[in-house]
């Protein structure tokens, strides 16, 4: 076990120095001058541009850059954008917003995903069971960019229910909409996983022991089914929480929500490699952490499953 | 079963009551907790600004207008009046007078002098500082000094002389009559600094200081709210509203979405709103004419556009009225001239036939020429929402003129300037002008003088244009410097570089809080002077 997670640490060092070079390589690679378009349409003057891409080493070869980034990042220096921002300060600012809305859309995903499975797993081929399912299908298939803009217009302008836009309101007002939005969207896996692990789990012999034993129902599907069901969607939520924490772009920019997707895409279009790059390689390791957390933690719950 | 079913049910209800009472509760909290509060505030929709200092800012203009003076003011109507300068006065054009008016003091405290204007000048040009709006000083005798490309650069323009405490001098490189208009509201470098600014640019772009209407109440921080309150010791015109606070967006989508809702006053349309504006908003929809003209550039580099009849041929096959209907909702104009027709003595209509929809006489043309070879190919920055707008005039030039028309644009902004600036475009590309003070002198230099501001713009050089408007420069007589820059357009017209489009307008909606949303010559709103309605 121990040695099974030093091995997985290893391969972190070796994916995030692959990764950062990988990503540096391809925001330098972008056509076009960031430097020059820093000045929308009003071009700057030539001397201007010099300095500045003096100041930002922009005048280097990309692996020199790419080395005085990773002297940098070792030092705790994750390097400043084209307007002398540190890119540490604001990712600091961004990163409450996004894990916000990530844990109220995953809360709203687990308790919603799994009664709803669990409904429809209890009714299999009942009436029920297919509204659920049809239900979840067409949630899934409409863009997330749609749902959100409709939800906006109608919950948000229309009704008046919801703040439209902003993270003014705090917790839970200005959040509930953008994470119910992204709920949807990832509601039809969780509970189609769901309903079938029920629908096994209801099959299985221990479950007519315990029916045969007399137990109710309420205990049967309460303790023994519930939690018996859980393990393989337990597995999926937790892959599925490190996903909504890279932040969802489209989400946070219809709710004009400031969280790291909206600075990751601000910062591709502006070309800020040391942004775009210390974004992502946070994300990147915070998806690699959750795997393997997920992956520690199924042994754990399943004990049939070794790491050797 | 039954049992489960009704506990199921149950769960169900209470998950959507809970949620339904959180979202009864956001409603109450809009009510009243934040979005409007007490009397006379107002919120607006920004981008994120990151610079505010005023020699740095690229799209903190309305921030810096309702932050500092400037020296000149110039209205919607093509006034210029004098608003932190009680004068600015020269008899040869090149050597300026500016006498600034007595009692100003910055929100700290301290006097706004003549010293208070030459060491922010001289900031703002200084080359190692490297400051984004530098290039507006670039006239001023001594900029040179300043930005050398070898050793080491001056710190102060010699052409800036402190006279007194209200007096100082400024001379130019050469005569230009339209100075006392570049000092106006939108050219920022020309605002003043306090001295305290000049130790922590840093700090001081956190928390600016300037001479205007409001000051600062809360520190800048990416991508929050920022507030100005009404600074009580302001000497000029009176604010209407006094509090501003400017909310950061980064979807003017979900801008124009917050004000139909009621939780923002004021947000500028965006594109793909501009068609529908007029039925969600109804007179709540202003429309300011800006400085702005829009042009298709042609690949001068390219001989299949060097005959000046292909030229006005695309010119005439370009159905400006009905694309302006379709994809503006009909909120701009289509340009009758070489410069908007909110700048001053602009000829409107000299353009004539040659920017008028008549596909016969186009296709004509074209034919006298001898025709068109190839694909003429729009390029222009991709991701901006202008696809529409090439599209429609590719689908015009191939429908009246017979010649296969695509509009292909690039990933961004950056690359498109790139390979324009390289010159390997093959095409017709993206070309415009927004001017910053509304003069022709403005618009004329950035087109057609090289080194002028826009190089990106259309590659028409000559040099009899250039000394043409040099001298035009040179009237210090407004009206005459007005008729000279007309005579500078008769005179391009006649090798016509390109076709110009539009004339801009800057669009706005704004909740039903605000009464009256003013405007000054540049297009923007005046957020100080914004009437709001009784009890809002």
């Amino acid at each position: 076990m121990t040695r099974y997670a030093v091995r997985r640490a290893v391969e972190l060092v070796v994916v995030f120095l692959g990764v950062t070079l990988v990503i540096y390589l391809m925001v330098f690679a972008l056509p076009g001058d960031p430097i020059r378009s820093l000045g929308g349409d009003r071009p700057l003057p030539d001397n201007v541009v010099a300095e500045l891409r003096a100041r930002y080493h922009l005048d280097e070869p990309v692996l020199q850059q790419y080395l005085r980034y990773l002297g940098g990042l070792f030092t705790g220096d994750l390097g400043t954008n084209f307007s002398g921002q540190s890119v540490a300060s604001r990712m600091e600012s961004r990163w409450p917003v996004t894990i916000t809305l990530a844990l109220t859309a995953w809360g709203i995903e687990v308790v919603l995903g799994v009664l709803l499975g669990l409904f429809a797993g209890l009714r299999r081929g009942r009436a029920g069971d297919r509204l659920v399912l049809a239900g979840t299908i067409l949630a899934t298939s409409i863009p997330v960019f749609v749902v959100a803009v409709t939800a906006q217009l109608v919950l948000g302008v229309r009704l008046g229910w919801f703040p439209v836009a902003g993270t003014s309101e705090g917790w839970p007002t200005s959040y509930l909409l953008p994470a119910t939005v992204i709920a949807v969207f990832g509601l039809a896996s969780v509970t189609r996983l769901m309903r079938g692990s029920v629908v096994d789990t209801l099959q299985s012999d221990f479950v007519r022991t315990l029916r045969a034993k007399g137990l109710r129902q309420r205990q049967v599907v309460g303790v023994h089914v519930l939690r018996n069901s859980a393990i393989p969607v337990l597995t999926f939520l937790a892959i599925d929480l490190g996903f909504l924490l890279g932040g969802t772009v489209v989400v946070e920019g219809v709710f004009n929500l400031p969280g790291v997707g909206q600075l990751l895409f601000q910062a591709i279009r502006a070309h800020e490699g040391p942004t775009v790059v210390g974004v992502s390689t946070a994300l990147i390791i915070i998806f690699l952490l959750t795997n393997l957390v997920v992956d520690l933690l199924s042994s754990v719950l399943d004990p049939r499953i070794r790491h050797e | 079963m039954r049992t489960t079913r009704t506990r199921l049910a149950a769960g169900a209800l209470v998950l959507a009551l809970a949620l339904t009472a959180c979202s009864g509760g956001g409603d109450g909290d809009s009510a009243d907790g934040g979005a409007t509060g007490g009397g006379g505030a107002i919120r607006v929709a920004v981008t994120d600004p990151v610079q505010l200092i005023p020699g740095r800012q690229t799209i903190a203009f309305d921030f810096n207008m309702a932050v500092w003076a400037p020296l000149t003011w110039i209205s919607d109507d093509g006034e210029l009046s004098y608003v932190a300068a009680e004068s600015v006065e020269s008899e040869d054009g090149t050597t300026w007078t500016i006498t600034l008016r007595d009692g100003w003091t910055f929100h700290d405290g301290t006097p706004v002098t003549a010293q208070s204007y030459v060491d922010a000048w001289n900031a703002v040009a200084y080359g190692p500082n490297a400051w984004e709006n530098s290039g507006q000083l670039a006239n001023i005798v001594g900029y040179a000094d300043l930005n050398v490309a070898e050793g080491e650069p001056a710190t102060e323009m010699s052409g800036l002389q402190v006279v007194d405490d209200t007096t100082f001098t400024v001379t130019l490189t050469g005569p230009d009559g339209q100075f006392p208009m570049q000092l106006s509201q939108a050219q920022t470098a020309f605002y003043p600094m306090p001295e305290s600014a000049f130790d922590d640019f840093d700090a001081y772009n956190t928390h600016p200081v300037g001479n205007g209407p409001f000051e600062v109440a809360t520190d800048y921080a990416e991508n929050e709210e920022m507030t100005v309150t009404a600074y009580e010791d302001y000497p000029g015109l009176e604010p209407t509203v006094d509090e501003i606070t400017f909310v950061p967006y980064t979807d003017d989508t979900t801008a124009y979405t917050d004000v139909q809702a009621g939780n923002l006053d004021v947000a500028g349309v965006p594109v793909a709103r501009q068609t529908q504006a007029a039925a969600d908003f109804g007179d709540r929809l202003y429309s300011f004419e800006a400085a702005g003209i829009s042009y298709l550039g042609l690949p001068l580099w390219d001989e299949r556009y060097s005959d000046v009849r292909v030229r006005q041929a695309i010119s005439m096959a370009i159905d400006r009225e009905t694309i302006d209907e379709v994809i503006y909702g009909g909120l701009f104009t289509p340009a009758t001239a070489l410069t908007p027709a909110v700048e001053a003595g602009t000829p409107e209509g000299i353009c004539g036939e040659l920017c008028e929809y008549d596909p016969e006489a186009a296709k004509a043309l074209l034919d006298e020429a001898g025709g068109f070879d190839g694909t003429i190919e729009i390029y222009y920055p991709g991701g901006a929402g202008m696809d529409e707008l090439y599209t429609a005039i590719a689908n015009n030039l191939r429908q009246n003129l017979g010649v296969e028309a695509v509009a292909s644009p690039s990933t961004d902004w950056a690359e498109f300037a790139d390979n324009r600036m390289a010159g390997t475009i093959s095409g017709p590309f993206f070309s415009r002008w927004g001017a910053l003070y509304p003069s022709q002198q403005n618009t004329l230099r950035a087109f057609y003088v090289d080194g002028g501001g826009c190089p990106n713009c259309i590659p028409y050089y000559e040099p009899e244009v250039a000394s043409l408007i040099a001298a035009a420069d040179a009237e210090v007589d407004p009206d005459a410097a007005a008729e000279a820059y007309a005579a500078v357009q008769e005179r391009i017209l006649e090798d016509f570089p390109a076709p110009p489009l539009f004339f801009e307008t800057y669009s706005f909606v704004v909740s039903e809080r605000v009464a009256e949303l003013p405007t000054s010559a540049v297009g923007n709103p005046t957020y100080t002077q914004v009437v709001l309605t009784e009890g809002a």
